[in-house]
């Protein structure tokens, strides 16, 4: 197949609608960036509620050895399997709990390793803190998160249990930040979206229309529909292909100035999201990521107006 | 190479079928005529050929082939068969002439090489060896038509169609017209020509098909244009 006519037409076509390239790849530029920083933050939700629990659960550490709360119910060292048992038999007994979920040690240590306050004492060849130091927990989530007074006074006594963890007023307004942020992001992304959609067509239209005459020619002569319609679905993975690498870095720019360098030096109780994070926003499958959600928003459209104004 | 059964071909509201109950047979390597006045369904006729309609009902066969079933994706291919001439010329006025031919073989994807042999051979043919590289608005109109006829037989088509394509020239130049049509029709390739000429068809005697209404009301060889106009 003989590509030069595509070609030429591709730069023909990028400089006659310079104007209207630019505004979609500026709009599509935003609208993903907001979108990618929408899943960011999603990220980080999910995240910090996988470590610390969410807004509606507290956390029953159990007794291990030498108990560092010395909590006179962990007279026996760690806690024992009967212990146990009753410890799940009064939560699963109580009306305020909704559900709860039991990590071990193992589990609990390696959610840890994320945190940025404890690195400290993970560190070094002698680290303070080791698996065997850190508590198997039951992860309680409550009906209502106003009514928590029963479960803890139930368990409180409960041989074998160290100490009731009860984060939620410090999580709060971290997940009410997050949220709002996401969205912010998510409505305006929205909204942004929607305006390359309708930029994109138009670009389209402009286009079948200054090269009305040469689809003319080539539907006549019989060009196929793919050949005629490739000027175009290039034209769009052009701006698709800039916007992206824009984003890209923006979301980059979020990441490291934002997060890494921001906020993950003031809240050290929560652990942030990183560059893998990053990686998954961009190349990610569900909810698409950005190296699928730009050339597919650009692509649809133009797939779809041109077989509309190409028609054989 | 073409045939019309009983095809039928209504646009949407009300008035009489543009095509009524037509049937034609065209052989391989005739030329024909297809007179009437205007609004009788001349164009409706050849644009059914290249299926840039469907008839209403009625069956349709080029080169064969049952176009009207034909899926989507073959109408090119069909097309490339076809070479169509119209009364506006149709060039891409940014483009030479030699560019203007050539552009029918790019977007097909015919290779560099086939082009640059294909493309001044066949403006010999039409008498414009000359005149690669003018652009269209520095020909006469009876040169910038046989450009667009060099388009259209540069594939080496099997049928030519042309719809009225001495409409916009004087007498002189569309007896020029009608010799190269002539001369690619003797190279064997099938011409369907529509035309209100009368001098034209009385002067180069060939088969006539006349409608009226929508409706083949005379299919004569070697016809004259008869006596409506
Ligand atoms: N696109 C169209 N929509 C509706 N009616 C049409 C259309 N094209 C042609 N017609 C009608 O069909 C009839 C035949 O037209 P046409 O095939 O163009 O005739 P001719 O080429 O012989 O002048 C005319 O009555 C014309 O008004
Ligand atoms: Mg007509």
């Amino acid at each position: 197949m003989q590509l030069r006519y595509v070609f030429t037409e591709l730069r023909s076509g990028l400089r006659r609608n310079l104007s209207m390239h630019v505004a979609v790849i500026l709009t599509l530029f935003v609208s993903l960036t907001l979108a990618g920083c929408g899943m960011l933050l999603q990220r980080q939700a999910d995240k910090t509620a996988e470590a610390l629990g969410n807004e509606l659960q507290i956390l029953v550490n159990l007794c291990v050895v030498d108990d560092p709360n010395g909590s006179p119910t962990c007279g026996g060292g760690a806690v024992t399997d009967p212990q146990r048992k009753a410890i799940e038999n009064a939560l699963k007994e109580n009306p305020e709990v909704e559900s709860y979920e039991y990590q071990t040690q193992e589990e609990g240590f390696e959610e840890a390793q994320d945190i940025p306050q404890y690195e400290p004492y993970f560190d070094g060849p002698d680290p303070i803190i080791t698996v065997e130091d850190w508590p198997p927990q039951y992860w309680v989530t409550l009906k209502d998160p106003k009514e928590a007074e029963g479960v803890k006074s139930a368990v409180e006594g409960l041989e074998g249990v160290s100490v009731i963890q009860d984060q939620r007023e410090d999580l709060e307004p971290v997940f009410g930040i997050i949220d709002s942020l996401k969205y912010g992001s998510w409505i305006g992304s929205g909204l942004l979206l929607l305006a390359s959609l309708l930029l994109v067509a138009n670009t389209i239209r402009l286009a079948a229309m200054a090269r009305r005459r040469e689809i003319g020619i080539m539907r006549l002569v019989g060009a196929s529909t793919l050949y005629i319609a490739l000027p175009f679905l290039l034209e769009s993975l052009v701006t698709a292909a800039i916007g992206v690498a824009l984003t890209a870095g923006a979301l980059a720019a979020f990441t490291r100035f934002a997060i890494l360098d921001g906020l993950a030096d003031v809240i050290e109780f929560v652990p942030w999201i990183g560059w893998d994070d990053y990686v998954q926003s961009l190349i990610g499958l569900v909810p698409p990521g950005i190296l699928i959600l730009g050339p597919a928003l650009t692509l649809i459209p133009t797939l779809l107006l041109t077989r509309k104004y190409i028609k054989v | 190479m073409i045939r019309f059964e009983k095809v039928t071909k209504n646009y949407p509201g009300p008035g009489k079928p543009a095509l009524d109950q037509v049937t034609v047979d065209i052989d391989k390597g005739e030329f024909v005529y297809l007179v009437g006045q205007s609004g009788s369904g001349k164009s409706t006729a050849l644009r059914i050929v290249l299926r840039e309609l469907r008839p209403t009902s009625g069956r349709v066969y080029v080169a064969g082939k049952e176009i009207n079933r034909m899926a989507g994706w073959k109408v090119p291919r069909l097309r490339r068969q076809v070479g169509t001439v119209f009364q506006d010329f149709r060039l891409l006025p940014n483009k030479t002439v030699t560019e203007n031919v050539a552009f029918a073989l790019q977007v097909i994807g015919k290779s560099r090489r086939e082009i640059n042999r294909v493309v001044p051979e066949t403006l010999e043919v039409v008498g414009l060896k000359d005149k690669g590289s003018r652009m269209p608005d520095e020909l006469s109109g009876g040169e910038q038509q046989r450009v667009a006829i060099a388009r259209a037989f540069v594939n080496r088509p099997m049928i030519i169609i042309a719809d009225e394509p001495t409409g916009n020239l004087d007498p002189a130049t569309s007896v020029g017209i009608m010799n190269l049509l002539e001369d690619i029709n003797k190279r064997g390739t099938t011409v369907v020509m529509a035309t209100h000429d009368h001098g034209l068809v009385d002067q180069f005697r060939k088969r006539v098909v006349e409608l009226d209404q929508g409706k083949v009301v005379r299919d004569e060889a070697a016809g004259s244009y008869g006596f409506q106009h």
